[in-house]
């Protein structure tokens, strides 16, 4: 990287501009009469690096998004795993609740047992 | 510095730019002429099809008007084994032993000693509990397939009305092969680029999911319980007559939904390979036509009323035998001679009572063929014998009424059709029929289908079909009821619970062997109904057996006694003060 310093910090726009019109030209309120100069000036090396490296940073950050998005799916794909974990087990429970409340079981249960047909039945018109 | 003429660098650039030329041409080839090929490679690579398959549809009954499963899918596992793989078979066997030994395949030690297969089932239908128990112990060379069977509750119930699911996943017979396609449902697709495990992802414009469609749940008009005190007095009934098998259909009258339908042998869907014949899978009720006797002069009588021939109490002369052309029909019941009612006649079963409607319907003294147009109208068009219901089975087969126009639907033919002979008849139409002659006229097609269970938990009906009203007039249906009701109450009122209306009529048939009817073999029916200010129910029982001689009256009514009785209390009827 090659760089030169120069001699001149900052030149006045209001002074040169005077000497070059010389006519007597006025400036407006709050126009910059001043122009700074960079003290460093980046050669073709320094810019094709730079460039390397705002590639190298853009493709960094796509990397990082697509990973990202990957691992999106991972999670997703845990996430349906236990979906289907917990919907087996629901089904399960279906069938558990399905067995006990079938006439077989009802019928066996003490419930059942214990009760009694009734001796007279009475309708209320 | 400037090349000369020929020089080495000038061959140099043009051997390069030939190469370069080359590379040109060939990825002129791999990416524009061959671009679709390699395309369809990397995709068939990269993207991984892979089914959602759709659950199958539920089959319900209702309990009450509660829809209850019948029918349900559960996950079992299926525990195999690679033994090259595995390296502690002692172990595997304990466990197995220990957690799931019923399931158990026999010899497993052998199995696991085959080194030169890959593949040995060690455990069948095992739980999920019982499969998550065994994976804890990190058995080498031990892995599990998850697969889905249908579970049936209630056991055995309505076996027949609901048939099976075979190992290819097909329905077979009853609910689950007429409603296959709509139980079975239509499986997802997805279609992803997959990771090098198979995994998924996202990445990629050309994935496509498609949601699988998950099978109907079906109820049926079935209740449970109906269907359940009806197998087990059917079963009762035919131990007590030594009969060995039996159906019985029971009838909603004022909508034609069918509230229990059962046979007897049947068998359990849940091993359904474990059957001695595959007969036992079919539905008498709905695929086997038989004669049904002498239930069928209650339709003769509707017939002669609704036509204004007869009235219950007119009189004909009953000699106990009557002439049809060259033929000479005896009663079965004899002894009531000299003029007697049409009540009568239907009370003691007299087919000459009968013979004289169907000539009643012609000149008066012949079964000429205005007489036979006419029996055959109500019979085949209005009653629908002969026809299929539309009930939404499977194989229900029309059964035989030979039209008058046939050269077989001659004078004797029918007058043998008016006592329920000369014609085959299915169950569901006889009951399906004589609901019509009780319930005021009107024909309701028979149902068993009675709606979906949407996901929600819903219960959505089935749309009414649309009856046939005026098959016979409300007229002829209330006379004809009252006839049905004081044939029963002549001999079986003790028998029935006071204060209701119960009314039927029995039916001993012969049966035919190659093509001549014997007369060491009957079958016994009995049609009947039951309700309170109206009927609630209608019950047809059959009873047969190789060899036997069953009576309507002693083996069939019993069954409908009993099921009558209980059915009372069960619907909450109440009794006419």
């Amino acid at each position: 990287m090659s760089y030169q310093t120069t001699q001149q910090l900052y030149s006045s726009r209001r002074r040169s501009s005077l000497s070059n019109t010389g006519s007597g030209a006025t400036w407006n309120r709050n126009q910059n009469t001043v122009a700074f100069v960079s003290s460093m000036k980046l050669g073709p090396v320094a810019h094709t690096i730079l460039v390397a490296m705002m590639v190298v940073v853009l493709g960094l950050v796509y990397l990082t998004q697509a990973t990202r998005a990957t691992s999106y799916d991972y999670e997703a794909r845990d996430i349906d795993n236990r979906i289907a974990e917990l919907t087996t087990k629901k089904s399960d429970l279906e069938v558990e609740n399905a067995r006990l409340t079938a006439l077989e079981a009802v019928q066996k249960s003490k419930v059942a047992k214990a009760m009694v047909a009734p001796a007279a039945t009475d309708y209320a018109r | 510095m400037a090349l000369r003429k020929g020089s080495r660098s000038k061959l140099l650039a043009v051997f390069v730019l030939g190469m370069m030329l080359l590379f040109s041409v060939r990825l002129f080839q791999l990416q524009i002429l061959q671009h679709d090929e390699y395309v369809q490679r990397s995709a068939a690579e990269q993207i991984r099809p892979l089914t959602i398959p759709a659950k199958r549809g539920l089959i319900y009954a209702l309990d009450g008007s509660t829809p209850v499963p019948l029918v349900i899918n559960q996950t079992v596992y299926t525990m195999f084994a690679d033994p090259v793989m595995v390296t502690d078979p002692d172990k595997i066997v304990d466990v197995i032993n220990r957690v799931a030994k019923d399931n158990l395949q026999p010899n497993p030690e052998a199995l696991l000693s085959i080194k030169n297969s890959r593949y040995q089932i060690l455990g069948k239908k095992l739980t999920r509990r019982q499969a998550e128990e065994i994976k804890k112990e990190n058995l080498q060379g031990v892995g599990f397939q998850a697969v889905t069977e249908r579970v049936y509750p209630e056991g055995k119930l309505a076996a027949q009305t609901l048939g099976f699911v075979n190992a290819e996943g097909l329905g077979q017979y009853g609910i689950e092969a007429q409603y296959n396609d709509a139980l079975t449902g239509k499986d997802g697709l997805l279609k992803s680029v997959t990771d090098v495990s198979g995994v998924p992802l996202t990445i990629g414009n050309r994935n496509i999911h498609k949601p699988a469609k998950n099978g109907d749940t079906i109820v049926l008009t079935i209740d449970r319980n109906i269907q359940s005190y009806t197998e087990k007095a059917l079963v009762r009934g035919l131990k007590k007559a030594g009969a060995t098998n039996g159906s019985v259909i029971v009838i909603d009258p004022q909508s034609g939904k069918v509230m229990a339908m059962a046979n007897f042998p049947t068998y359990d869907p849940a091993n359904f390979g474990h059957v001695k014949s595959a007969a036992v899978y079919n539905n008498p009720i709905i695929d086997e036509p038989y004669e049904p006797g002498s239930d069928i002069k209650t339709f003769t009588v509707a017939v002669g009323i609704d036509k204004g021939v007869i009235l219950p109490n007119s009189t004909y002369n009953n000699q106990d035998f009557i002439k049809v052309d060259d033929w000479v029909i005896r009663n079965a019941t004899r002894g009531h001679t000299g003029n007697i009612t049409m009540q009568t006649a239907l009370n003691y079963s007299l087919n000459t009572g009968m013979v004289t409607i169907v000539e009643r319907l012609g000149d008066g003294s012949h079964i000429n063929l205005q007489a036979r147009n006419t029996m055959y109208g109500y019979f085949h068009d209005r009653f629908g014998f002969g026809k299929l219901t539309g009930i939404e089975l499977p194989n229900e087969q029309p059964g035989i009424v030979i039209p008058p126009t046939d050269v077989q639907g001659n004078a004797v033919r029918y007058s043998n059709m008016s006592f329920g002979q000369g014609m085959d008849l299915t169950m569901v139409q006889v009951a399906s029929a004589f609901s019509t002659l009780v319930n005021g006229g009107v024909y309701y097609t028979p149902t068993i289908y009675g709606g979906l269970l949407h996901e929600d938990g819903t219960f959505m009906q089935a749309p009414v079909k649309q009856p046939k009203t005026g098959i016979i007039t409300p007229k002829t249906s209330k006379l004809v009821h009252k006839m049905i009701h004081d044939a029963r109450a002549k001999f079986y009122a003790t028998e029935d619970k006071a204060g209701y209306d119960i009314g039927g009529k029995t039916g001993t048939s012969q049966t035919l062997e190659n093509g001549r009817y014997v007369d060491n073999q009957t079958v016994a029916t009995y049609l009947g109904y039951g309700g309170d200010t109206m009927p609630r129910y209608v019950i047809m029982v059959q009873a047969s057996g190789k060899g036997l001689n069953l009576q309507g009256n002693l083996h069939a009514l019993p069954i409908f006694t009993d099921i009558s009785n209980w059915l009372i209390d069960y619907l909450k009827l109440q009794p006419k003060r």
